[in-house]
């Protein structure tokens, strides 16, 4: 091999990355451009008048409301909860790896089978959430709550994967560090303050681009739940995009709805990647 | 998604006749010896022994010969079929040549110029031998685009138990149904009034408008949106009251065919509404149920007729089929009286085609055919137009704002008529 054509190795990894991630963003990319839809017989590029529409279509601002909404309170109970069950569990006791492994049952569980698990707790009629409770509440029927079903669902499934990144992060955090506090006297909460936390940031900053993302894709857990309702109460954007692309057969609206998704995430991860080069320095 | 123009379209579909005309011009014998034409037809996955279909589709061969059936299936979801069909067809496949569409699917695939004009195998005396509702969902624009090949509709489940411990008749009205709920609920502890499909989907959109017919009401009149009307008020206000009386559990904004199917199946409610597949699983060995049920058409207001949703699927031909000749042939076949007595026998599937109600061994075999009938006479297709499945969506989120108390059903009525003005303009 000369060492002219470096680019040679490097071709596979770079024609399998255009194929598979490159390539369908563009497209998306190029459709929501397009007024397509095979049920019209349309396919016209019509630059950005679906964009336009997008702007003008209350249901999609509902949807993004309701993402907003179920992704900052479910990725912050996570975060919270998930500190909170990493502190209590970092330090070394019996049948700890035991422990780890129960705790990350939910996380394990594919989505679509705790989502139907969910329902069944959340059956108004014979449901175990209401008769622990001794309530006849309307869980996912009922528009205040539904939302909040889903939101308490995605909490339950993802606070382990959180509260095992922590304790991961709490591990490295030298131990002469805290041999130090408490020879010059520092109480828990100062501990915590002054030394864990700080030393967490990089790190639950990256947990927060994790969540945030998963989150504001949501789509599999409320598919389930709910399919959106009642009065598209629960109706996120993944789930608005997928109703437009994959029942009303709009390609190019619905490439337009999943397009401003992609936006979002990327603006978000952005506004975390300078949080986190901050927090590095 | 191949990229496509008219003209190369036109073009496809005109070399894809003559390769049809050649094909029939030649002798038969000729060709079965070297490439029998064969007709793949496509269904969703059925429910049951395939043996039935499989023998009606050998015998299609035995009497077409020279002709070959594949028979292929699709995935069950309605959702998946769709998506299917449509990808498909915009592209000009042809590798499927006959195929089932659900009723609200034959006015878009039609406007899209996907299936062959099939009228001339619906004279007017054919027509008269199908119930009037399945005829309209498979006409647009005054020509026929598929064969109905079975059909449902929303009937009323009962307990006669309960109904005569307490000297009621199955009700008629609405009202008389609101009065009989409270009345037998008072005594029979742990038992619902009246269970139905609430939950924001497509089967809300069904329910709704057989409360909406049976006042007078209509979505559509002459291609126009009519959906702000008095009639649609006062029926919409009436769903919201049996869920406000307490006749109709609040949770039923959350319930689909199958888990109100499951309460009424359990004895825990006096009333349901669901399509007729029910039946036959209430009536099994060891249903809580069994014996005590009663079948009717649905209730109506004072002053209105009684109405029922239909459903059901419908067999069409590909326009770009390379056999149309036998597309037709087996699309004929397989909505003949023969071929939906078996399917009836077999899987249930209730034809729509009237005199089938009259014959004596489908009649021992499924004795509530005879009640069936009359809900059949009066079935109604949802709108037909092209647009279906935008305007459905607009309707099942209203209506569920309605049902489930979030806006005022005249509220709930002016934003679905402007959304809908908006989608059919």
């Amino acid at each position: 091999m000369t060492r002219e054509h470096p680019g040679l190795f490097l071709a596979p990894a770079a024609v399998t990355l255009g194929a598979v991630a490159l390539f369908p963003a563009l497209a998306v990319l190029w459709l929501s451009l397009e007024e397509r839809s095979p049920l019209l017989a349309a396919a016209r590029f019509v630059g950005f008048d679906n964009y336009t529409r997008l702007i003008a279509d209350a249901r999609f601002w509902n949807a993004l409301a309701n993402t907003v909404y179920f992704s900052a309170v479910s990725v912050a109970l996570e975060v919270l909860l998930g500190l909170l069950v990493a502190l209590l569990l970092a330090r070394a006791f019996r049948g700890r790896a035991l422990l780890y492994s129960i705790i990350l049952l939910p996380w394990a569980i594919p989505t679509v089978v705790s989502a139907r698990l969910w329902e069944w707790l959340y059956n108004a009629d014979y449901g175990v959430l209401n008769y622990l409770l001794g309530t006849h509440v309307n869980w996912l029927g009922s528009p205040g709550w539904a939302l909040h079903a889903a939101i308490l669902m995605d909490v339950w499934k993802a606070t382990p994967f959180v509260a095992l990144l922590l304790i991961a992060g709490l591990q490295t955090i030298p131990r002469e560090l805290y041999q130090a506090a408490a020879l010059d006297g520092a109480g828990a909460w100062t501990t915590f303050r002054r030394i864990t936390l700080p030393l967490l940031v990089p790190l639950l900053l990256v947990v927060l681009v994790f969540r945030t993302i998963d989150a504001f894709r949501v789509f599999d857990a409320i598919y389930v739940l709910t399919g959106g309702g009642p009065a598209n109460s629960t109706e996120t954007v993944s789930i608005y995009a997928y109703k437009v692309l994959f029942q009303a057969l709009e390609f190019g609206y619905g490439s337009a709805v999943a397009v401003s998704v992609l936006a979002v995430v990327a603006l978000l991860t952005a506004v975390y990647a300078r949080l986190l080069r901050g927090s590095m320095t | 998604m191949t990229n496509h123009t008219p003209g190369r379209n036109c073009l496809i579909v005109a070399v894809l006749l003559l390769a049809a005309l050649f094909g029939a011009c030649k002798p038969s014998g000729e060709e079965s010896s070297s490439h029998p034409p064969v007709v793949v037809f496509k269904h969703s996955k059925l429910f049951g022994d395939p043996r039935p279909l499989a023998q009606l589709l050998a015998e299609f061969e035995r009497a077409n010969p020279g002709v070959r059936v594949r028979a292929e299936t699709l995935p069950a979801a309605s959702d998946a079929q769709h998506q299917y069909y449509a990808t498909n067809l915009a592209a000009g496949a042809a590798d499927f040549d006959v195929f089932a569409l659900d009723v609200i699917w034959v006015a878009e695939f039609a406007r899209a110029g996907w299936l062959r004009d099939l009228s001339h195998l619906l004279p007017a005396a054919e027509r008269e031998a199908f119930f009037r509702g399945p005829i309209e969902a498979v006409t647009w624009e005054g020509r026929a685009f598929a064969l109905p090949w079975f059909m449902d509709a929303g009937v009323l489940y009962y307990r006669k138990d309960l109904l005569d411990k307490n000297h009621l008749a199955p009700p008629r009205t609405w009202d008389e149904l609101l009065h009989a709920a409270r009345t037998v609920t008072r005594t029979e502890s742990g038992v619902h009034g009246f269970v139905w499909q609430g939950k924001q989907y497509e089967g809300l959109v069904c329910n709704a408008l057989e409360y909406l017919w049976s006042h007078g009401g209509e979505v559509l009149r002459n291609g126009q949106v009519v959906l702000d009307s008095a009639a649609n008020r006062a029926a919409l206000t009436f769903m919201r009251e049996l869920l406000t009386s307490g006749v109709t559990p609040e949770f039923v904004t959350t319930l689909t065919e199958e888990p109100a199917r499951e309460i009424f199946g359990r004895g825990a409610a006096l009333f349901l509404r669901n399509w007729p597949y029910a039946w036959r699983l209430f009536e099994q060995q060891g249903s809580a149920v069994r014996g005590k049920v009663g079948v009717s058409a649905l209730p109506h207001f004072i002053g209105g007729k009684s109405a029922a949703t239909l459903g059901g699927w419908q067999l069409g031909v590909n326009r770009h089929s390379r056999n149309p000749q036998a597309a037709e042939r087996l699309a004929q076949y397989l909505t003949s009286p023969a071929a939906q007595k078996v399917l009836a026998l077999a899987y249930g599937y209730n034809p729509p085609r009237r005199a089938l109600y009259e014959d004596p061994e489908l009649l021992a075999a499924q004795p509530f055919f005879a009640e069936l009938r009359a809900v059949y006479e009066r079935a109604r297709p949802r709108p037909v137009t092209p647009q279906y499945v935008r305007l459905s969506q607009v309707l099942q989120a209203e209506f569920s704002g309605a049902v489930a108390g979030l806006k005022s059903p005249s509220q709930a009525l002016i934003d679905a008529q402007r959304q809908a003005e908006a989608i059919l303009r």
